[in-house]
């Protein structure tokens, strides 16, 4: 309630952030216009040529297709092409943009349908959770977060008096950031269904057209997370180990045990200086996802290089960058706030 | 009206570090209500003979008895007597700790950090735990500072909440390590007023310090330590006044 007054009392507001709040807005004003003025589907559909309407019309009895409509709509822009196959392939596109709907069939507005056809691949539109985007940020944050729990105990193990433990975990440490992640993903989806005798895809549902790859992301989740763990691990005893030995021996002198002191004490502590080596890592590992290519996992790399192979458009690469950029500043942008409230007390 | 003799009690207590002796042949016996200032150059071992007292530091070789009772018994580097381990918790909570960096938890409240080892350590509720931290906050006269983290205190505030924490767990024997010494000197009055208070409350005290002031008006005893050992002790004034050891001499002619 008391962050909601803050949030009204714009008066009391810092100028930057006031500057901020007004490019959102408006920004925000302006997409909102763009997609009311958005052209519909049909709109765009009756602006194909009569050649081409009247195939469409043909078609509609028979059960043989020859036209096929890709129908692209990113909310403020829209992009749909016609194309027909057999003996006299025809193919057209336009672009609807503000109301209006342009040929894409040459100049500015080719290019503009081409990202707006390539960008929808790439956010996976259309299709489940296992593509593009919605792979990379699903792997990602899954692995970063099982990786970061599991670094815990890793680095409390490498740090521990006990010399077993500790030689354990600083050589799984040591493994996991000794060899390539390439080839760890490679381990995990092929050797060990080899050793142990399974197969990722038959931990599904056979009849799932999508078994392959949700045994694919399985096992992609699992090496991913494996090696964030030996990564994570690192950046978590250093911060740790940064704490004031001080307060180590406070907790001793109040009589707490290890583990209550660890608890309270040591690690809400070294949280907050966690944080920017861990943003670092987690960044890293939205790119190193990319990998995936490697077991047929269509993420954004993946689907720009299989446009580019398919199509031989190289600003395919265009709209591939600009994505990962977003996402790399969204992810910036939460990990500073997170870091900002959790150094309230210094 | 004690069952027992010495509330804390050293004997040939003996602790270094590789080649490095830094204790050799401590003997101490405290009575309750005693309060002791452990005064000498830096690098006596004073600040080693109070952290090896609650095994901050793990002695040589040596006995520590608590109340008579057998709390430590190490020959070289090993321990011999075993207690169990409750029983040693226990009587380790009989002494409580003050450093000279404060050490407090910066990620806590003043009333946290003087409630979290109550809840904690002692199993209490909140409201108990708050009531006491409340009530001992109040006595070092920072009431009004509950719920301000300790960055936003002086060091003289700081040092007077981590004395309330040492507080909270009810220790019979308050060790202080060099209180004052990483205080501006304007700040130095405000916690030695407190630890005064403490001493006149009959709490048995052990301090290392420099201020000498505080250790002639203070303290039942002064005990002079250089080179890791006892060289000298006795009733401040006499000690101060008439010192007999050469160290001694040299040391209180520099220092006063």
């Amino acid at each position: 309630m008391r962050n909601l007054k803050k949030l009204v009392d714009f008066k009391n507001w810092k100028r930057s952030s006031l500057t901020v709040a007004i490019v959102i807005m408006a920004t925000a004003a302006l997409f909102v216009i763009l997609s009311i003025l958005n052209v519909s589907e049909q709109q765009m559909i009756d602006r194909a040529s009569d050649t081409m309407k009247q195939m469409i019309e043909d078609e509609k009895d028979s059960a043989r297709k020859y036209v096929t409509i890709t129908y692209n709509n990113l909310g403020v822009v829209s992009y749909i092409s016609f194309s027909t196959s057999g003996a006299s392939a025809l193919k057209e596109s336009y672009v609807g943009f503000a109301g209006s709907i342009y040929s894409a069939e040459s100049g500015g507005w080719k290019f503009v349908g081409q990202m707006v056809n390539y960008t929808y691949r790439m956010l996976g539109s259309g299709e489940n959770l296992l593509h593009g985007v919605k792979l990379t940020l699903l792997l990602t944050t899954l692995s970063m977060a099982f990786g970061s729990i599991l670094s815990v105990f890793l680095a409390l193990g490498k740090i521990s008096e006990n010399k077993f433990i500790s030689k354990i975990s600083s050589a799984y440490i040591f493994f996991f950031r000794g060899t390539p992640l390439l080839i760890q993903l490679f381990v995990v989806y092929f050797s060990v269904p080899g050793i142990f005798g399974f197969s990722w895809r038959s931990l599904f549902n056979a009849a799932d057209p999508e078994a392959v790859y949700k045994g694919a992301f399985l096992a992609a989740l699992i090496a991913f997370t494996l090696n964030a763990a030996a990564y994570c691990a690192e950046i978590v005893r250093a911060a740790i180990q940064s704490i004031d030995k001080g307060q180590n021996e406070a907790s001793k002198a109040l009589g707490m045990s290890y583990g209550q002191m660890m608890r309270t004490v040591i690690i809400p502590q070294s949280i907050r200086r966690m944080i920017p080596p861990l943003c670092n890592e987690f960044v890293m590992m939205i790119k190193d996802v990319s990998l995936v290519f490697a077991i047929s996992l269509m993420d954004i790399t993946t689907i720009s290089k299989t446009i580019m192979t398919s199509e031989g458009n190289y600003l395919v690469f265009v709209p591939a960058l600009l994505i990962y950029l977003v996402i790399t500043a969204i992810f910036t942008y939460i990990f500073g706030k997170i870091e900002k409230r959790l150094s309230i007390y210094e | 009206m004690n069952d027992y003799q010495y509330i804390i009690k050293t004997e040939h207590l003996y602790k270094s570090f590789g080649s490095l002796e830094v204790l050799k042949d401590i003997n101490l016996a405290v009575k309750k209500g005693e309060v002791i200032c452990i005064i000498g150059p830096s690098g006596a071992g004073k600040s080693t003979y109070l952290r090896s007292l609650n095994q901050l530091e793990k002695i040589t070789s040596g006995k520590i008895f608590i109340k008579d009772k057998l709390f430590l018994h190490r020959e070289h580097n090993r321990t011999i007597h075993r207690v169990d381990p409750e029983e040693q918790k226990a009587m380790l909570l009989e002494m409580g700790m003050v450093f000279q960096r404060f050490n407090l938890f910066p990620h806590k409240t003043v009333l946290e950090n003087v409630m979290i080892a109550q809840m904690l350590v002692r199993k209490k509720s909140k409201e108990d735990a708050k009531k006491l931290a409340e009530e001992i906050i109040a006595r070092v006269g920072l009431s009004d500072k509950t719920d301000v983290y300790p960055s936003k205190l002086s060091g003289g505030q700081q040092q007077r909440v981590a004395i309330a924490r040492a507080l909270a767990m009810e220790p019979e024997i308050m060790l202080f390590d060099e209180p004052t010494s990483a205080l501006d000197p304007e700040l130095v009055g405000e916690v030695l007023n407190v630890m005064k208070t403490l001493a006149k409350q009959g709490m048995t005290m052990l301090c290392v310090t420099h201020e000498m002031g505080f250790a002639r008006e203070v303290a039942d005893r002064v005990v002079f330590m250089a080179d890791g050992m006892i060289l000298e002790e006795g009733e401040p004034k006499a000690l101060f006044d008439h010192p007999t050891n050469e160290k001694a001499i040299s040391f209180l002619r520099s220092v006063l």
